[in-house]
């Protein structure tokens, strides 16, 4: 081994840079997982078997089309987000790879940061997959599909917020109970809507104050549910769309600092 | 340090953001929940929580179940489920459903000869689907079939008042049908709806069914005056529908859409189609 | 203190502490106590310690991957949480690992952007790297497909791909063959040379003593003795091992150690006696085979230390 004249490099990336480089990793990583494509040929198998389902409904088939090829993208986006989320940082740690990549001068909110993006970046890139394999089936019998596209949208909204859990809770904790805490916001999140009815049934006092305070902390899922108009045609607004994005991104913001505050905390034993 | 403070600070702004959105989305939803006040009743509420966003899938699915269900023809007790299943279960993960209000309003009308049931149940969808003009043309004409031209006019004027009807339906509005009974008319006006070119599925599908169900009735009436004009020349009943054809009393025997023969009894003089069926093929 | 310490020394660890929750939360063990440091620029210092003294544990404090309980570690005068600071320095951690799913120029090249390697330097820098620590020709080779000494080669390279001024080695030789360890020492001198500061933990006592300029000894987490090598090893002479073919001499002063036919082994215990053995041996005509000089090794001091051996002891 051999020693080399001297050159001056010594200055830290620029933050776009760090976090670009990261992310880049992290898709990389993620495309040549083989997981990833088992559950996305579930999913496309599944759409694919909407159309035999549709077969058996007495009335509109395309219904049948469009909510199970919905179902499936939201489905599947989660099950990725879930378990690729919570993997990645925790392999990170596991092999021990995330101590040279700490050592470098990277802060550790761009790690986790980069991290976010790359998964968003795949489960983008799947959700197109399967929106193009839906609007196949649907083109062939002569369906447009253009107005599912505000679903698909907040599916996608909805799967940021959900990796920024998946982030959070894997960094607090070990894979298996982090996956769980994630999927227990997921459902909480889709039934935010019944803990007004529950309040009115619990006695008062603490009872009622923390169905108030859940009702405060969790997302509600429901709000990036636009399935059902969708899928029956009914007119949404640009402003509607734009109001729950804006409400699932700042959500998923807000998670996401609290995943970088966890991870700057943590200590590698 | 500082980081902490901007940390802090972007948390703070995102979930201000959140706040405001949110109580934007609360209030937008509650509105639509407020008008649909009708149909949100405990039961259906369950699957909507286990549902977990995906309640219209979960809507098609038991729909799906139900048309297998409801096939099985020699199942006792059939109709005593269907407003809880179509009316409640469905409808509740999926008010817009427009299929499953018109399904089991012909089961009940057509199959369990229930009519005011069957007007209960387009009567909900109606209320949930506004739009829906087909829901109350479709409980007129059921009305009108059952000699309640009163009633229906009430609901063709309903379907007519609906914004997007088409011409036909407007049409009706003029009371134009006034005599019970005369099958052509309808035939024709749903014919329209039919071969309207402009027609939505839904729509078209159900015009189909009552297109059928009024050519049998036709032919059905046709049969029996021929009948009746045969008994009164020669005595006695025609042995068999041909035999009315071979004598000139009908130009042809027709027969049931389902490309079966009607049956006949000519000890009795009886002509009559199978059961009427909604799913599946008659007997 | 010499002068190059006296300048501000490139890492500085003072009073350092950690200690971690037990089993199920209870108790605390202390795997680090005040542990003071400091290491000039330009010397290769070495951390040696038994399995489970803290060395591990030392340098992560030292890359800011644990928060010490109590003291401070600066590097190049900044803390390690700086990215300033990790930008002038390299590490490779003991047993290392790395993705198996990238090509070993992806995997330098990933590691480039975040070093902040600019972009038209990049690829000539990971060509040369490879070269450097012997893995020329495995650009476009899978990690996965990488044996354990590829994987430690190519952890070198990304620790000094970027020249940094501070290189800090977890065990650099663990898993090497002889030929490997040779190549990792020579690499840590012409970093030397190149006025580079190396620091690395090691339990291969024969390593450190061929390259070290000053080392500490650790042991159950706390410092035994640091300092410049040959300052801590005593020059003197424990004792002699003569082997001849020949007549024994007499003498109460001696020990001998084994025989063989007319070949023997003895022990003497100074100069005053060796020189009489020998005498004895060219008046009996004897055949002097070789003289062996036993003085402290650094294993001594380091079983001193730790103690195994008691103090003055070496091991016979």
């Amino acid at each position: 081994m051999s020693a080399r004249p001297d050159r001056v490099r010594r200055r830290a990336p620029g933050i776009a840079s760090a976090v670009l480089a990261i992310a880049l990793n992290t898709f990389r990583e993620a495309v040549r997982d083989r997981v990833l494509y088992l559950l996305l040929a579930f999913a496309l198998i599944l759409i694919g078997v909407s159309r035999l389902l549709s077969l058996l409904t007495v009335g509109s088939e395309e219904k049948i089309i469009k909510d199970v090829g919905l179902a499936a993208i939201s489905i599947f986006g989660v099950l990725t987000a879930v378990f690729v989320g919570v993997s990645l940082v925790f392999k990170e740690i596991e092999r021990r790879t995330v101590y040279t990549l700490l050592a470098n001068p990277v802060r550790r909110w761009q790690f986790v940061s980069g991290k976010f993006a790359g998964l968003l970046a795949v489960l983008s890139l799947n959700v197109v997959l399967m929106f193009l394999g839906l609007a196949i089936i649907l083109a062939i019998r002569g369906e447009s599909t253009w107005a599912l596209l505000p679903a698909v949208l907040l599916i996608l909204v909805e799967l940021g917020i959900i990796t920024a859990f998946a982030l959070l809770f894997s960094s607090l904790t070990n894979p298996i109970l982090a996956a769980v805490w994630t999927f227990a916001v997921y459902v909480a999140g889709h039934l935010s809507w019944s803990l007004k009815l529950l309040k009115g049934k619990v006695p008062e006092g603490l009872s009622q104050w923390l169905c108030d305070l859940l009702y405060w902390l969790l997302p509600h899922l429901e709000h990036l549910n636009v399935k059902a108009e969708v899928v029956h045609g009914q007119p949404i607004s640009l402003g509607s769309v734009g109001l729950a994005v804006l409400y699932g991104t700042s959500y998923a913001l807000a998670v996401l600092v609290l995943a970088c505050v966890a991870f700057e905390r943590k200590d590698f034993n | 340090m500082a980081r902490r403070w901007l940390a802090g600070l972007l948390v703070l702004m995102a979930a201000g953001s959140v706040y405001v959105s949110g109580t934007v989305l609360e209030r937008r939803a509650a509105a639509r929940e407020r008008s649909n006040q009708l149909l949100y009743l405990p039961n259906g509420r369950h699957l909507k929580v286990a549902s977990l966003g995906q309640a219209t899938v979960l809507a098609d699915m038991i729909y799906i179940w139900a048309i297998q269900y409801y096939s099985e023809y020699e199942r006792a007790d059939r109709f005593r489920y269907v407003e809880h299943v179509f009316g409640e279960v469905i409808t509740e993960l999926d008010p817009h459903y427009v299929d499953a209000y018109w399904l089991g309003a012909l089961i009940l009308i057509v199959e369990a000869g229930e009519l005011e049931r069957g007007l209960a149940l387009l009567d909900q969808g109606f209320a949930a689907n506004p739009d829906k003009w087909i829901l109350p043309y479709l409980a007129g004409w059921e009305c009108w079939l059952a000699g309640q031209p009163g009633r229906a006019a009430d609901y063709f004027d309903a379907a007519a008042a609906t914004p997007g009807a088409p011409p036909t339906v407007r049409r009706m509005r003029a009371g134009m049908v006034s005599r019970a009974g005369d099958l052509e008319t309808a035939l024709a006006l749903w014919n329209e709806i039919l071969e309207d070119p402009g027609s939505d599925p839904t729509s078209r599908a159900i015009a189909e069914r009552k297109v059928l169900d009024l050519r049998v009735q036709t032919d059905l009436r046709e049969l029996r005056a021929a009948i009746e004009r045969f008994r009164f020349e020669n005595s006695r009943f025609p042995g068999s529908l041909e035999e009315l054809q071979k004598r000139g009393y009908i130009r042809g025997v027709p027969r049931h859409p389902d490309d079966r023969d009607y049956d006949y009894d000519p000890r009795s003089g009886k002509v009559s189609a199978p059961e009427g069926r909604v799913l599946g093929e008659s007997a | 203190m010499s002068g190059s310490e006296a300048a501000a020394p490139v890492v500085r660890l003072a009073g350092l502490r950690k200690s971690f929750r037990g089993h199920l939360g209870i108790g605390r063990t202390v795997a680090v106590e005040s542990v003071d440091l400091q290491i000039g620029a330009g010397q290769v210092f070495g951390l040696l310690g038994p399995n489970g003294a803290g060395k591990t544990t030392i340098m992560k404090m030292m890359l800011g991957l644990l928060r010490p309980d109590r003291g401070e570690v600066r590097l190049f005068g900044e803390p390690p949480s700086a990215p300033s600071a990790r930008a002038r320095l390299g590490y490779l951690p003991e047993n290392p690992y790395f993705y198996d799913y990238l090509r070993a120029d992806e995997f330098l090249d990933f590691y480039g952007r975040l070093q902040g390697i600019p972009k038209e330097e990049r690829r000539e820098i990971v060509r040369d790297t490879l070269r450097r620590v012997g893995l020329e020709g495995s650009e476009a080779t899978a990690l996965r497909k990488f044996s354990k000494g590829m994987i430690q080669r190519l952890g070198l390279a990304q620790a000094i791909q970027h020249d940094p001024e501070l290189v800090i080695l977890d065990e650099p030789m663990s898993g090497l063959d002889p030929i490997g360890r040779r190549e990792v020492r020579d690499l840590i001198l012409g970093l030397k040379r190149a006025g580079k500061t190396v620091f690395f933990s090691s339990h291969i006592l024969q390593d450190a003593e061929l390259i070290c300029d000053r080392v500490a000894i650790l042991d159950k987490g706390r410092l035994r003795a640091v300092g410049r090598l040959h300052e801590m090893m005593s020059e003197t002479v424990r004792w002699f091992e003569v082997s001849f073919r020949g007549q024994l001499p007499a003498g109460d002063d001696l020990e001998r150690l084994s025989s063989e036919g007319e070949d023997h082994l003895l022990r003497v215990a100074d100069i005053a006696s060796l020189t009489r053995v020998l005498d004895s041996l060219q008046r009996s005509g004897g055949q002097v085979l070789s003289i062996w000089p036993r003085k402290d090794t650094l294993e001594d001091l380091f079983l001193r230390e730790v103690g195994y051996l008691t103090a003055g002891e070496v091991r016979r």
